[in-house]
């Protein structure tokens, strides 16, 4: 999107003109660009919430939401304000502070690994060297919100479910960060926009398709998804980590959650499906289409599977993980290190 | 191979996706229900002859009946009255009418706001015409 680049050089200029120093200007037009961003994962969640109620109906055979709006669309200012509407409870003997930040906590980190995810050329708040690392180390620190959430409830229950999680998402980071090494070795660089470029001619997922299987995988964990969605088996496991909370701070996580699962699916988009390029010369719709276009189908194939499987048992998960994933992911690495060193060969 | 059971889930589910969906638009569109399907009773009261066998066949005792004998000694019916609180839709008395002046309808909507609403009265004589036929006879 070189025109939203013009844009934002345009309207620099215009602040430099009006007489403004350059650093407050500066920091004027980030503020802005991070509130866009901001926007647009806020408006990612009210569709997703939509269509995860949705598609969990069409896998039941049911319709689903169908009465506000077209197709049952105007339902999210309802849910809004029935979120809004419930008592904000906080339990006698929970660690206050600590309690009341773990829900910003995990909204906060699930929307910072947005500052390096790129929606289109140039479309990126800040284009890190190291943003894939980056994203990487900000989705591991959303652990720390769930320790936080289940430590301070003072609830046995949530304890045990903030430790389930904190053991799930910490297992499952190696294999999420092993899975995006072969692309980081092909294309021998960290930086997000790179490796998009890197795709012109063909998406990482075919040569990378056991590394996109096992990101996948645990994208779905790291998410807290379905069928791994131990956070959440309000049936079988009281929770876990957000019994306590209750209102708004219930909902943030939940926000935090989609937030996530937008973030990741963009990632997979960049990474494998080759980000905002235009798959068979295509170039005629706009490069931010393709990318909107590349992540709502990660997310249907988040929420196929969702639908489909049956949640698993705790010490499953761990043995996918460590036993399976970790494994697969290393081999990965291995045939991708022995692939680059052979091009490198025939290449020259 | 480890995993074709998880594909086959994903195949049978995304074919679930694309189906037709099974639910009824509930109050817009009403359902189709089958022909023998019990619903409210309805009473043909010219049929009637006031026998009581629907009374006597009733297994909670809901109905009620008033009548009168004429001057060719023939019961005539008054009232018809249903307790329909306690009606299980058994259809014994729809079975046991004799000269099926009782039938069910199809309407399954049976929601009232009063108590008093669900006392149903399916027959009730003119007052003055049965006060005229009394004293006749």
């Amino acid at each position: 999107m070189v025109l939203f680049l013009v844009w934002v050089d345009m309207f620099r200029q215009w602040l430099v003109g009006i007489g403004i120093p350059a650093l407050p200007a500066e920091i004027l037009i980030k503020t802005i660009l991070v509130l866009i961003v901001i926007i647009f994962v806020l408006t990612n969640l009210i569709v997703l919430v939509w269509l995860e109620r949705k598609f969990a109906a069409f896998y039941a055979d049911r319709v689903g939401p169908n009465r506000l709006g077209p197709a049952g669309f105007l339902q999210f200012p309802v849910d809004i304000v029935k979120m809004l509407g419930k008592e904000d409870i906080i339990p006698e003997n929970v660690d206050r502070p600590v309690f009341k930040i773990a829900s910003i906590c995990a909204f906060l980190t699930a929307i910072m690994g947005w500052a390096v995810i790129p929606l289109g050329k140039g479309m990126i708040l800040e284009d890190l060297n190291v943003g894939l690392l980056y994203f990487i180390a900000i989705g591991s620190t959303g652990t720390i919100a769930f320790v936080m959430a289940g430590f301070a409830s003072n609830n046995k229950y949530a304890l045990l479910g903030g430790m389930r999680t904190a053991a799930q998402m910490i297992s499952y980071e190696i294999p999420l960060a092993f899975s995006l090494l072969g692309i980081v070795m092909i294309t021998g660089s960290l930086s997000l926009t790179e490796i998009v470029d890197a795709q012109k001619n063909v998406w990482f997922i075919f040569p990378q398709i056991l590394a996109f299987f096992a990101y996948f995988v645990c994208s779905i964990a790291e998410t807290n998804r379905g069928p791994f969605d131990l956070a959440e088996g309000e049936q079988e496991l009281v929770a876990g980590y957000f019994v306590e909370y209750s209102g708004i701070r219930y909902a943030l996580f939940m926000v935090a959650e989609y937030t996530h699962l937008v973030a990741v699916s963009a990632i997979a988009a960049v990474v494998f499906l080759g980000g905002w390029n235009a798959p068979f010369g295509l170039t005629f719709i706009p490069g931010f289409i393709w990318m909107m276009f590349k992540i709502y189908l990660m997310i249907f194939l988040f929420m196929w599977v969702r639908w489909t499987f049956v949640r698993v048992k705790v010490e499953h998960l761990m043995h996918i993980g460590w036993k399976f994933l970790i494994p697969l992911t290393l081999f990965n690495i291995v045939i991708t290190g022995i692939g680059v060193y052979v091009y490198r060969m025939i290449a020259g | 191979m480890y995993g074709q059971g998880l594909l086959k889930g994903l195949r049978i589910s995304i074919r679930h996706f694309f189906k037709k969906k099974v639910t009824e638009m509930y109050p817009e569109q009403k359902p189709n229900l089958p022909k023998r399907s019990r619903g409210w009773f309805e009473l043909t009261p010219d049929k009637c002859t006031a026998c009581g066998l629907c009374v006597n066949a009733c297994p909670n005792g809901i109905i009620s009946i008033e009548s009168y004998k004429d001057e060719n000694n023939k019961r005539k019916l008054v009232q018809y009255r249903m307790l329909m609180e306690s009606c299980i839709f058994c259809g014994f008395c729809v079975e046991a009418c004799p000269q099926d002046a009782l039938y069910n309808t199809q309407a399954f909507e049976q929601t009232v706001f009063f108590r008093e609403d669900l006392n149903r009265i399916l027959y009730k004589a003119e007052p003055q015409s049965v006060q005229a036929e009394r004293s006749e006879a």
